[in-house]
């Protein structure tokens, strides 16, 4: 169960996509942090497989219309 | 992180008013300000019986005369009150610490991002033996403030630190320069903060564009896309939910082979990638255009499928 909570709907547009970038790469192997955001970030996931490709998991646990809430995990080697 | 947000952005709203706004933007629950000759007892039965959901008070004054008060409100609802640390620090904090303790309230110190200021903060608290009824806020003005010590705040406050209040975010956001706010959620996020984070406007002059924000969930007070041309669509002022939308509505409106010029405010690799999933394959090709630092610019080109991508 993670305890990590990233609401980046207060984050500005050009600091979102760094953010959650540095939260995952600070996880350890086997953690997980929530992102919350006020859409679906869809593209995001397409962002992770692009550059960090079978390094997470993506798990839906809310999805909208107001607020989303994804679990990205990172994945055990 | 509960994101709430502060009465103090809409005060002529009644709370059920409040509360229904908030629902309607997914916030989690409202900061109650409360005024100084406040009538506490008519308060808290007013938040009962509407089941608003109240996450935390706000006193801007805080004496001997109205300490009593709000420790009462904060233990009647279960839910911390800060001040501005000058106030707090301005009586005797081993009387504060009594007073919310046998009221069972706790009281907030709301500091600024000033290291010695915080570390001063939790050295008095750490004399004081660490009392249950007393910690710490962070008001946090990310406009006026330099956040690149953040880290070292973060660090020092962390043990005490039970609310975070961000002057600026809502409405505010996407003119805030905001530079600092990212690595800070992330140093919050990473330390395990699961607190409320209350949203209140930096300054009185944009209480009218937090209401029309409240009023709508749509973009209104938020500015909208602004065709600058022919099939060119700047997103600068749109809110960033609905980004996307704007984009693929202007991409879609392409004739075939025509390009659309994208101006933002951030990287534009998000919407290429947005692109990707939601477009046939082989019916766009992209070119990301400049790096920043304000300002960014896509083209889109619209292929017939099965056509060669360029």
């Amino acid at each position: 169960m993670s305890t990590i909570e990233l609401d980046i709907r207060i984050v500005p547009p050009r600091e979102k996509h760094p953010a959650i970038f540095r939260t995952f790469d600070a996880l350890g192997e086997g953690e997980a942090f929530t992102l919350i955001n006020d859409h679906d970030p869809f593209p995001l996931r397409r962002q992770f497989e692009a550059t960090r490709p079978g390094q997470f998991q993506w798990t839906y646990v809310e999805v909208g219309p107001v607020v989303w809430r994804v679990l990205i995990a990172k994945s055990a080697a | 992180m509960k994101l709430s947000l502060s009465a103090a952005a809409a005060p002529g709203l009644e709370l059920e008013a409040l509360d229904a706004a908030c629902r309607a933007r997914g916030l989690d629950g409202i900061e109650l300000v409360v005024a100084p000759a406040g009538d506490g007892p008519t308060l808290a039965a007013r938040v009962r019986a509407s089941r608003v959901r109240v996450v935390a008070l706000r006193a801007e004054r805080l004496d001997d005369s109205t300490a009593g008060s709000l420790a009462h409100l904060s233990g009647e609802l279960g839910v911390p009150a800060s001040a501005p640390l000058d106030e707090v620090t301005r009586g005797s904090l081993p009387k504060l610490v009594r007073v919310f303790a046998d009221a069972g309230g706790t009281l907030l110190a709301g500091f600024g991002t000033d290291l010695e200021q915080v570390i001063a903060a939790t050295a008095a608290l750490e004399r004081a033996g660490v009392p249950p009824s007393v910690g710490l806020a962070w008001d946090l003005r990310p406009s006026s403030e330099d956040l690149s010590s953040s880290g070292a705040v973060l660090l020092a406050a962390r043990r005490h630190l039970r609310l975070v209040r961000l002057y600026g975010g809502g409405p505010e956001q996407h003119q805030q320069d905001g530079r600092g706010i990212g690595p800070l959620l992330v140093d919050l996020a990473i330390s395990g903060y699961g607190g409320p984070i209350v949203l209140t406007p930096s300054a009185p002059a944009e209480l009218p564009r937090w209401l029309a924000w409240l009023a709508s969930r749509k973009s209104a007070g938020c500015g909208s896309a602004h065709p600058s041309g022919e099939h060119e669509v700047d997103v600068r002022d749109v809110e960033p939910k609905d980004r996307l939308g704007t984009i693929l509505g202007a991409f879609r409106a392409l004739p075939l082979g025509a390009t659309l010029r994208i101006t933002l405010d951030h990287d534009p690799s998000c919407m290429y990638y947005a692109l990707e999933e939601s477009e046939p394959a082989g019916t766009f090709s992209f070119r990301k255009i400049g790096d920043g630092p304000e300002v960014w610019g896509a083209e889109v080109t619209r292929r017939a499928p099965g056509a060669a991508a360029s």
